[in-house]
């Protein structure tokens, strides 16, 4: 029973690809404008957006599919993590301007905005601390926000930390880290279980090692 | 002249398609002597919440009477009739076999398959506790999807015993064994890698993890029996086993699974648990299980087991499957021109009749009499009755 596999554009692409070519799946390298792509052995491949990919996988448009821990944090969508794939590794942080001090143990003022694409995941972290703050979503440029006077802190993803540098920012604290998972729709893995656990022991690094 | 989120008219042909499904599930319920009840679509808080787990009292819709007395919308069907049995039914022979069809009511973020008013089909079998009675349960449900003409419908069972058996056996300690539950009724294998690494069993992970990740047939229950030691636990893998035996007379040899990560709501079931679906739509048609510790919340010392279906669910399968023709509408069987009196012989002989207004022209009649595929047509006039045998 063939599969269809929802990959996510951008950041986790090459390596997915990668991944995928490994086990014998065909992948074109670059799908261009290409939305989905089938290979000679019938496995679907559907390109989306990669917060797009645990919905795919939720209505079981896809059987199944590789996403960034950072993406299930945010979502309200099912999906099961099957797998800790171990590529794609970054840290959510908590970041601040140089000059304000924050990362040299300044104690945080309440009521500090704090930018982010990371809603939920702010929420939690400045919720745990019983620190009150105004979070502003962004959807992009996240790092440009305290230097323009749009937020005192940012929560963002950093992968070498390159992009803090440029903008004079520094990690004041680390609140997760994020590798690429494995997941499927809840249905699908009973229905064709016998294929999904087929590329599940040949994608799964935890289970490699057995 | 919006309609609130999550809630939808039925129109005609819509409303016969659902009714057609819900009388299937009838005559289901019917022939294996269920009797239908029903309650009130709301009731007072303090009684419904008695039953509910913590997920669903957070989904209830709430209000207050003018009294100030918090009521809510019955956010599921069992509850109620627990409650019906266990206040009203007590004296009743045991065991009792209660159906229902019914709308009920969820604060949920809505989509496709999860709607604020659905209708929830079930049954509820009480005052039994054996073997025969989860069978009863897993075999109703069955004839249920095969009754809407789903008779490749997939059928997922387990035992709350079983994960409990094996959580045990690697030593964890009851709130542990909660949470891993949690996870594995998620599947959320990655968290519970490190749930279990935390719990300082490293060495168990993986075993635990290909444990909870099998699904099968005797392959699963021989390699799970090895794990697990407690006598409740090995009295849940029997009972499967007898189970999957039993489907195999039946048939349903390759349609039942067992699956030792289902779960569902495992604060509620305490044994048997199963569910049933079809590849095509993402999520379960129906599901249920044992709840023995559900009537002595209501001072009523007895066990139960019970499935439900929502019917909405069960129509957007049988969409997805492209079986529309599943319910159409009732054909007109005659239609009647200008008397009262023949219009009433039909009916009283059962036919469906449609009755012309406006004493319109033979031509036009039987016009529309072919538009609307009617296969008769009776024309009362001064000068006699005329009847039309109508071709297309």
């Amino acid at each position: 029973m063939s599969l269809t596999i929802a990959i996510p554009k951008g950041l986790l692409f090459q390596p997915s690809v990668e991944r995928l070519r490994a086990v014998g799946i065909d992948v074109p390298a670059d799908p261009g404008r290409k939305l989905q792509s089938v290979d000679a052995a019938g496995t679907r491949l559907l390109f989306v957006r990669p917060a797009d990919v645990p919905a795919y996988v939720e209505f079981g448009a896809a059987d199944c599919g590789i996403v960034g821990a950072d993406v299930l944090w945010e979502t309200e969508r099912h999906v099961c993590e099957l797998s800790d794939l171990q590529f794609g590794a970054c840290r959510l942080v908590v970041a601040a301007r140089r000059s304000d001090r924050y990362h040299e143990g300044a104690q945080l003022p309440t009521f500090l905005r704090v930018a982010t694409k990371f809603e939920k995941s702010a929420e939690a972290y400045f919720a745990e601390r019983d620190l009150p703050v105004q979070i502003i979503t962004l959807h992009g440029s996240v790092e440009l926000s305290p230097a323009v006077g749009l937020a005192d802190l940012i929560v963002d993803l950093v992968a070498s930390g390159k992009t803090l540098e440029e903008n004079d920012l520094v990690v004041v604290d680390e609140i997760k880290s994020s590798t690429a998972r494995f997941v499927v729709n809840e249905v699908r893995f009973r229905a064709k279980y016998a294929a999904i656990m087929a590329l599940l022991e040949r994608l799964d690094p935890a289970l490699e090692t057995q | 002249m919006r309609l609130p989120a999550g809630t939808r008219d039925w129109l005609p042909p819509e409303l016969h398609r659902k009714r057609a499904v819900e009388n299937a599930l009838r005559g289901v319920f019917a022939r294996w002597a269920y009797a239908e009840a029903q309650t009130p679509s709301f009731e007072r808080f303090d009684v419904l919440e008695t039953g509910l787990g913590d997920t669903l009292a957070q989904a209830t819709f709430l209000f207050n009477d003018r009294t100030g007395t918090q009521l809510a919308l019955r956010p599921e069907m069992t509850t109620p009739i627990a409650r019906l049995v266990s206040t009203r039914m007590r004296e009743a022979p045991l065991p009792i076999r209660l159906s229902y069809v019914q709308p009920v009511y969820r604060y949920e973020d809505p989509q496709e398959g999860r709607m604020r008013e659905f209708t929830q089909a079930g049954l509820e079998l009480v005052g039994a506790e054996s073997a025969d009675a989860d069978a009863e349960c897993l075999f109703t449900a069955i004839e249920a999807l095969d009754a809407l003409g789903l008779d490749d419908a997939l059928f997922d069972i387990n035992h709350a015993a079983i994960v409990d058996g094996i959580l045990e056996g690697i030593g964890l300690a009851p709130d542990q064994i909660e949470r891993c539950k949690t996870l594995i009724s998620d599947r959320n294998l990655v968290a519970l890698r490190e749930a279990l690494e935390a719990m300082g069993r490293r060495s168990s992970i993986d075993e635990v993890v290909r444990l909870v990740m099998m699904r099968g047939r005797a392959g699963v229950l021989n390699t799970v029996r090895r794990f697990c030691t407690s006598e409740r636990s090995r009295a849940g893998i029997e009972h499967l086993a007898r189970l999957l035996s039993r489907g195999v007379d039946l048939g349903y040899g390759d349609r039942i699974n067992v699956d030792l990560a289902l779960l569902r709501d495992f604060s509620y079931y305490t044994g048997f648990i199963f569910e049933g679906y079809v590849g095509e739509v993402g999520f379960s048609l129906c599901g249920g299980g044992r709840y023995d510790d559900l009537l002595p919340r209501f001072g009523f010392n007895a066990g139960a087991v019970g499935w439900s279906a929502g019917i909405e669910r069960l129509l957007l399968a049988l969409e997805r499957r492209h079986a529309a023709h599943f319910g159409s509408a009732p054909a007109i069987d005659v239609l009647v021109s200008g008397s009262d009196v023949i219009a009433a012989r039909e009916r009283a002989a059962g036919k469906i009749v449609r009755i012309d207004f406006e004493r319109r022209s033979e031509q036009v009649l039987l016009e529309e009499a072919r538009r609307q595929r009617i296969p008769r047509l009776v024309i009362a006039r001064e000068n006699g009755v005329r009847e039309i045998d109508v071709t297309w």
